[in-house]
């Protein structure tokens, strides 16, 4: 469909009429205007024809004009367009200066924006084109590898899905996600925001920068900005789409079916299958399951304005099946974005955006075609499901599962945005309110209906289930309103800029639904709930909301542009907390040094910019404490079963202790930095130390069981550290061939203070009930945790003379007694590597030269591991994967590879299943071709790009699963486990923009 | 100039005027009330316990617990069954290996079996506890408020009963504990522990109704009946015979129970809270629930596991147990599912499953089919039998000395497993005190097998080093008679917990 709109535009676009009359001719030369050197291969246009030229090797043009008196528009690649009005002139000498430097840049910070050499907090800054060429629907997916300091990963490869974003490391135990701040509206879930909307996406990273969000910014804060409108002579109208395909970046490789069936007469010692040979290849259970996949994309946006008014509108589609049979994601976004001057001194404006949703969900079946027996094929003779109940024992039949679980899907609806005022009075003030939405509103709809493949696969009566919004993914209605008050003032040599601003913000989520059996049909138009069985109905409803109210104050102050301060300040009361703890404060203040015009500075002639700064503040994590958690609440649905019917009784009751002196958690931060630059601002570096220190982490303190209460109290107790470096460095020239190099590291150390009062260490992440993570003191949090792989016994005299865990036999792992005490046991577990990368970095490159445009993104990290989780569980006899064709047995006494088993002593929880995760990535790879203006003017198209793209095309990974990123949202300590999740694909694009 | 400054004024008083509307307006939100917030649909700790209702949600809250994973599935399974003579692991090889340790005797304070038996036990307390220091401020009916706190107090004595069993002096937490005192308990000794059992039971006692005296949607609540009957075992851990026999004889003179005709309807729906059951949590499987609310795990984890697939196949009867049964007697087969026997409803045949060793599964725990998964399991876990009651009464006369009646007693329940068939358990007729013991010991076992008996009795007669080091190597008497306390449990306290001997 998507296709079809783009060739409906195309078309349109070659019917425009030509027209062409010739009249005067210039003559003219243009310059460097810093150097004045010659510029060669300026393009030159007459606006408002289609007439257009270039510079030749001296810089020198002629030009015939059509219209009386033409403006002439230069435009040449890292240099900033200059428009001249020509005014009867026949010659012409042009200067053009290169672009701003990334100092000379304004970013957006919290409640305004500042000159990037005024800042005194570490503040990155990511421009929309930069993110707009990953093929995603979720901007937090693009952000991976373009920021020092932050790590991201894809959350999963799941179509529309997010990302986990971690900034300057992992701050707590908890909920360690930054805030998202969109055009002012602060929210937690960015997912709604199309791309190639956004203007600017900032990353405020340090406590100067964030402090101005309070109890919210000790995680970091992301700033996205979406294009507003430009005043410009006329409107301009941008078309773009992009058509691609999707594939799993690798396959795992498993035994086939014949050597599944020669492993499984080696583990039952018996010739279970006669011939292992005869059974060939078998079925690739991966191959059943992944499709090649294509994605799209079309965008039309307008953008235009004038003294009085400006504005954006945009509309994109985005359409995704995904890499696993049955699974897609679509959306469709408008945005309006305005802003008009009512008068000299108020202004009025709103960007506003509304998103809909629908997701097709997939069942999980990565797990399952890992786990299938190729022996098997999807289906039998007679094309019914084959029944893969291997011996008796449950496996599901992944192909089955497709079919039948499939239907199963979510549409959305999101109205986001914010209306403002400013006014302007006295001479100095500027009045701000804001008020911002965020209405999100769900209809899940899942259909099973009646199936029988195995007596473990198999569903007894069809079942729909309804939902308005889940406790997981509530329907949502919160606002927020901000007044702000700045003053601005400006006497000889000094600047001051003071906020004062008071806020107040409500969330609401809310959810209901139900479910029904027995339903007389399966046909969409049947299925309802009311034409279900009314006996078998069940339903669930519930909400939950929060409020807080914040003062915020922050002044910023120079001195000759060179001595820099900034003091911000926030109090916000959080009806999380009880009304004694309810208030927090949050300060922070920094200081910069400006040092390019000192002297000794400017006597260094390749250094043109130098600055130094340092900040240090105290930032909040609320979100840590979710929910109700002062609250003692009452559990019902506790049901006491009573009388001859066996009627369910009321049951309710409390069962567990709150904590009524609950917090936020507290990080102090400390920053230095030092932003330079080199060769007339060629080459931009900027280098930061942090050092994060969190205090008062929430944590559940273990208290004994005998207390008999059912949750831990949680409290304010762990602490964590965080330090580390953000190093970026740019290298940028213009010309005629421009080009770019970054390069971007961010080596971090994290480590474990303090846990909780009587509490050394936090078993996580239970596999066969044995804890593979272990927190404690001293190390990362969520380190892997286990016994050691020491070698294989190859002799029963030796398995005599070892420490055991006891029934070990020949082949059998050797794990070591590491504390030498000639026991095996648990006290033997160790360290076994951390899951946090200790460094994440990327490169980019790229190269315009005569309409050609290429870019390269690679990213990775390293020094980190991975826990190939997936492979640990066998309550079945599941297929093995490739390496245990290396397995020990008497002809073959390998000194790595077990004996084949089936879970047991092989399967503790050991290093045998951890693996590097270092990877690096070619994240993108573009090619792209803008048409010259000559040939795409006389269309009336002002520009004309032609791109293709690929992305995730080559991964160098040590891992063996699908991908060594493993995140987790929901808490820090259970991190880097491969169970088998929906993995991320690699994909090819090609796309094409015109704007006119 | 005039101008300017008129235009100047206006601009002044318009942006003012706006500012302060908006200020105001601002100032209604501002309050504190805007910042409080409640949990929705849930009542709160400060709004609980105010009418009769939450007396009655309170106290069933407490029979809710009963039903959990902790106190009716591995935790209890394990160490009742598993752990004893009667029965093996179960399921699967490598299925469950924290199981596996219990059955060999390699478990230590970490063993998720026994630590989850204390948490589950010790939960169950504090919703008692809970319930009995709250009920009594409650404005209700006098009586229904005495029964209510009954039923509580045998509930929390039946769980320190199990508790003591186990782990001999354990913490006695009678009240919800302050934050300060949650490190320092210490083990109150066993002695003190059945005095305080005892107390809460003869309150009970006092307080309760008989079965038939409850209204017929009250039946399944504890009654007067069920509390004699864990008082007379509390008597019997402490020997103390004659009041054995006074609580036993209670029960039997009460009219309330007799013996059903066919021993195998104790354990299908039929039997459900029947004459002869004293005490029994009840469950239901919700129609229409994958996993409803009134369901328990118990069936699923001791279900068939392959063809048919009913469950997880774990507490597999040993053949030590096979062996005990004297020949032809019909417990055996109403006790255990064989491979190739139709099942109770005659369904369906069970299957070999290669991947379980010698196949066998608990019938008392199979439940016919139900509606929901298998974990939506139906069957009310059965407590406390009359024939029980009949066998610790035997038991009790013998040992003082009357052995006319502990044979009347003992003939009693031999006589109705006997049926029709009258060449199968012959009356049992000694008169040796030692003898009949014996008698009365065997009996006990094939009566009450795979009813999580066993290792309880075993512990109350001093056995369990004679039987259990018999079949299992590895048994070490002077440490397995008591299981370890949760090792965390030690080191939270830091060693104010002092474990176990051996552990």
């Amino acid at each position: 469909m998507q296709m079809k709109t783009l060739r409906i535009l195309l078309y349109s676009l070659l019917w425009l009429p030509f027209t062409s009359i010739a009249q005067t001719t210039v003559t003219g030369l243009v310059l460097d205007a810093n150097s004045n050197e010659p510029l060669i291969g300026v393009t030159i246009l007459e606006a408002q024809t289609d007439h257009g030229t270039l510079t030749d090797l001296d810089g020198r043009f002629t030009f015939v004009v059509s219209s009386a008196d033409p403006t002439l528009i230069f435009r040449y690649t890292g240099y900033s367009t200059v428009e001249i009005k020509l005014d009867g002139r026949d010659q012409l000498e042009v200067k053009m200066a290169e672009e701003a430097t990334l100092f000379d840049q304004i970013v957006v910070v919290g409640y305004g924006t500042q000159k990037k050499s005024d800042l005194t907090g570490a503040v990155s800054s990511v421009k929309g084109k930069d993110i707009a060429r990953i093929p995603t629907a979720n901007v937090e997916q693009a952000l991976q590898g373009k920021v020092s300091g932050v790590y991201v990963a894809p959350s999963s490869g799941t179509p529309g899905a997010g990302a986990v974003i971690r900034i300057r490391g992992t701050g707590t135990l908890n909920n360690a996600n930054p805030l998202y701040v969109i055009d002012g509206m602060i929210t937690y879930d960015a997912s709604n925001v199309n791309p190639e909307d956004v203007e600017s996406i900032e990353v405020l990273k340090d406590a100067s920068a964030a402090a101005i969000y309070g109890s919210r910014g000790a995680n970091g804060v992301i700033l996205i900005t979406t294009k507003g409108g430009k005043t410009r002579d006329k409107a301009s109208i941008t078309a773009s789409g992009y058509y691609g395909v999707q594939q799993v970046t690798k396959q795992i490789d498993l035994l086939n079916a014949a050597e599944f069936a020669s492993a499984y007469n080696d583990l039952r010692g018996q010739q279970f299958f006669p011939n292992p040979d005869s059974l060939g290849e078998g079925t690739n259970w991966q191959d059943e399951i992944f499709r090649m996949a294509p994605i799209s994309n079309v965008s039309l946006s307008a953008n235009g304005g004038s003294e009085q008014y400006q504005f954006n509108f945009s509309a994109n589609y985005f359409s995704q099946d995904g890499i696993i049979e049955n699974s897609h994601y679509d959306r469709l976004t408008f945005r309006i974005n305005g802003e008009y001057k009512l008068n000299s001194y108020m202004t009025i404006g709103h960007n506003l955006s509304n998103s809909s949703t629908r997701e097709d969900v997939a069942p999980g079946v990565v797990n399952t075609a890992y786990r299938m027996p190729p022996v098997y094929a999807p289906r039998d003779s007679t094309g019914d499901f084959s029944d893969p109940t291997f011996f008796g024992l449950a496996i599901a039949n992944p192909a089955a599962d497709l079919y039948y679980k499939s239907d199963n899907h979510t549409t959305g609806s999101r109205l986001f945005g914010n209306l403002y005022g400013e006014i302007k009075f006295l001479k100095n003030f500027k009045f701000r309110t804001n008020f911002g939405i965020d209405k999100i509103s769900w209809q899940s709809e899942y259909f099973e209906p009646k199936f029988e493949v195995s007596a473990s696969q198999l569903n007894l009566n069809d079942r729909l289930s309804v939902s308005n919004g889940t406790e997981g993914k509530p329907n949502r209605n919160d606002w927020i309103w901000e007044q702000t008050l700045t003053y601005d003032h400006t006497w000889n040599e000094h600047h001051i800029t003071a906020l004062g601003g008071y806020t107040a913000e409500e969330r609401n989520g809310f959810w209901l639904g139900g479910s029904r059996e027995n339903f007389p049909g399966t046909a969409d138009e049947i299925l309802y709930l009311s034409a279900g069985n009314d006996t078998t109905q069940m339903n669930f409803q519930g909400a939950n909301d929060e409020a807080l109210t914040s003062l915020l104050f922050r002044v910023n102050y120079t001195f000759k542009n060179k001595y820099l301060l900034t003091v911000s300040m926030r109090s916000d009361k959080s009806s999380r907390f009880t009304k004694a703890n309810r208030t927090g404060n949050f300060p922070s203040a920094s200081v910069g040094w400006n040092m390019t015009d000192e002297s000794f500075v400017q006597g260094l002639n390749f250094l043109d910019r130098l600055k130094l700064r340092a900040s240090y503040g105290v930032l909040g994590n609320q979100a840590s404490a979710s929910g109700y958690p002062s609250t003692g609440a009452v559990s019902s649905a506790l049901y006491g079963i009573f009388g001859p019917d066996e009627s369910l009784n009321q049951g309710a009751t409390l069962l567990s202790l709150s904590n009524a002196n609950l917090q936020w958690e507290t990080s102090r931060q400390a920053d230095i930095g030092v932003e330079m630059g080199f060769f007339d601002g060629r080459l931009a570096m900027e280098v930061d130390w942090y050092n994060r220190e969190t205090y008062d982490i929430i944590a559940a303190v273990p208290i004994p069981d005998y207390v008999g209460s059912q949750a831990d109290p949680v409290v304010n107790t762990a602490q964590v550290n965080n330090q580390g470096w953000d190093i970026s460095a740019n290298w940028r020239q213009g010309g005629t061939v421009a080009y770019n190099f970054g390069v971007i590291v961010s080596p971090v150390t994290n480590s474990v203070e303090k846990l909780a009062e009587g509490r050394s260490e936090i078993f996580a992440a239970f596999l066969q009930g044995e804890p593979a993570s272990h927190t404690i003191v001293g190390l990362p949090i969520g380190s892997f945790y286990g016994y050691k792989v020491g070698g294989i016994f190859q002799t029963q005299e030796e398995i005599d003379g070892s420490p055991t865990l006891g029934g070990e036999k020949p082949g059998d792992i050797r794990y070591e007694d590491t504390n030498l005490d000639g026991i095996l046991n648990g006290d033997d577990r160790v360290y076994l590597g951390s899951p946090i990368p200790k460094i994440t970095y990327s490169f980019t490159a790229g190269v315009e030269w005569n309409g050609f445009d290429f870019n390269a993104d690679i990213l990775g990290a390293g020094g980190h591991y991975v826990f190939n989780a997936k492979e640990t569980f066998r309550f079945s006899v599941y297929n093995w994967e490739q390496h245990v064709e290396d397995r020990w047995t008497l002809e073959n006494p390998s000194q790595t590879e077990p004996r084949i088993t089936n879970g047991g002593h092989n399967y503790k929880v050991s290093d045998r299943f951890i693996e590097k995760g270092d990877f690096i990535r070619l994240r993108s790879l573009s090619l792209g071709y803008t048409i010259p203006t000559g040939v795409s003017s006389k269309a009336k198209i002002d520009r004309l790009r032609v791109y293709v793209t690929g992305t995730n095309i080559w991964t160098s990974q040590e891992y063996s699963g699908y991908s060594p990123e493993f995140p987790n949202a929901g808490n820090t300590y259970e991190v880097g486990f491969d169970f088998g999740g929906y993995p991320i694909a690699k994909s090819w694009q090609a796309g094409i923009e015109i704007q006119f | 100039m005039k101008n300017i400054t008129r235009s100047t004024d206006i601009k002044m008083t318009t942006g003012w005027r706006m500012i302060m509307a908006l200020l105001v307006l601002t100032a209604v939100s501002c309050s504190e009330d805007f910042l409080e917030r409640k949990p929705k649909g849930q009542l709160t700790y400060d709004t609980f316990f105010e009418t009769p209702d939450h007396a009655v949600w309170a106290t069933n809250a407490v029979y809710q617990q009963y039903r959990s994973w902790e106190m009716c599935a591995f935790p209890w399974i394990g160490i009742t069954d598993i752990i004893s003579d009667d029965a093996d692991k179960g399921s699967t090889p490598n299925d469950a290996l924290y199981v596996l340790e219990l059955d060999e005797f390699t478990f230590d304070g970490t063993n998720a079996a026994i630590t989850g038996a204390w948490l589950g036990h010790y939960q169950a307390i504090f919703r008692a506890n809970l319930a009995i220091d709250n009920i009594p401020g409650i404005e209700m009916d006098s009586t229904l408020r005495a029964r209510l706190i009954g039923e509580c107090r045998f509930l929390r004595a039946y769980a320190y009963f199990r508790l003591v069993q186990w782990y001999g002096d354990v913490p006695l937490i009678t009240t919800i504990l302050n934050d300060d005192q949650y490190y320092n308990q210490e083990r109150t000794s066993k002695e003190l522990v059945y005095d305080f059992i005892e107390t809460d039971l003869l309150a009970a006692i006092e307080a309760l109704p008989e079965k038939d005296e409850y209204a017929s949607a009250d039946l399944g609540r504890v009654t007067k009946g069920a509390a004699r009957g864990i008082l007379a075992k509390l008597y019997a851990v402490q020997h103390d015979f004659p009041k054995v026999i006074e609580q036993c004889d209670a029960i039997i003179n009460s009219g309330e129970y007799s013996l059903l005709a066919r021993y195998a309807d104790n354990f299908l729906p039929v039997g459900e809270h029947g004459d002869e059951s004293i005490f029994e949590i009840s469950a239901v499987a919700s129609q229409a629930a994958i996993v409803g609310p009134g369901a328990t795990p118990f069936n699923m984890i001791q279900g068939v596991r392959g063809v048919p697939n009913l469950g997880w196949g774990f507490n597999r009867p040993s053949d030590d147990l096979v062996s005990e049964y004297e020949a032809g007697d019909p417990r055996r087969q109403a006790t255990i599912i064989y491979v190739g026997e139709v099942l109770p409803d005659g369904s369906t045949i069970v299957e070999d499953n290669p991947e379980v060793l010698n196949e066998r599964y608990n019938q008392k725990a199979w439940v016919p089919a139900h509606s929901g998964l298998q974990d939506n399991g139906p069957g009310n876990i059965r407590i406390l039998r009359y024939s029980d009651i009949l066998l610790l009464g035997a038991e009790a006369y013998n040992e003082e000395n009357n052995p006319v009646k502990a044979l009347e007693y003992l003939n009693m329940v031999r006589t109705r497993a006997r049926g029709s068939n009258n060449f199968i358990l012959p009356n049992v007729t000694t008169v040796d005190k030692s003898e009949l013991r014996e008698s009365i010991y065997h009996e006990r076992r094939v009566e009450l097998a795979m009813e999580q008996n066993r290792w309880f009795d075993l512990a109350r007669w001093g056995r369990l080093a004679e039987v259990m080091s018999l079949v299992q190597p590895n048994f070490v008497a002077s440490k397995h008679v008591l299981l370890p306390l949760p090792q965390s449990e030690v080191d939270l306290t830091g060693g104010t917990l002092v474990q176990n001997n051996g552990y």
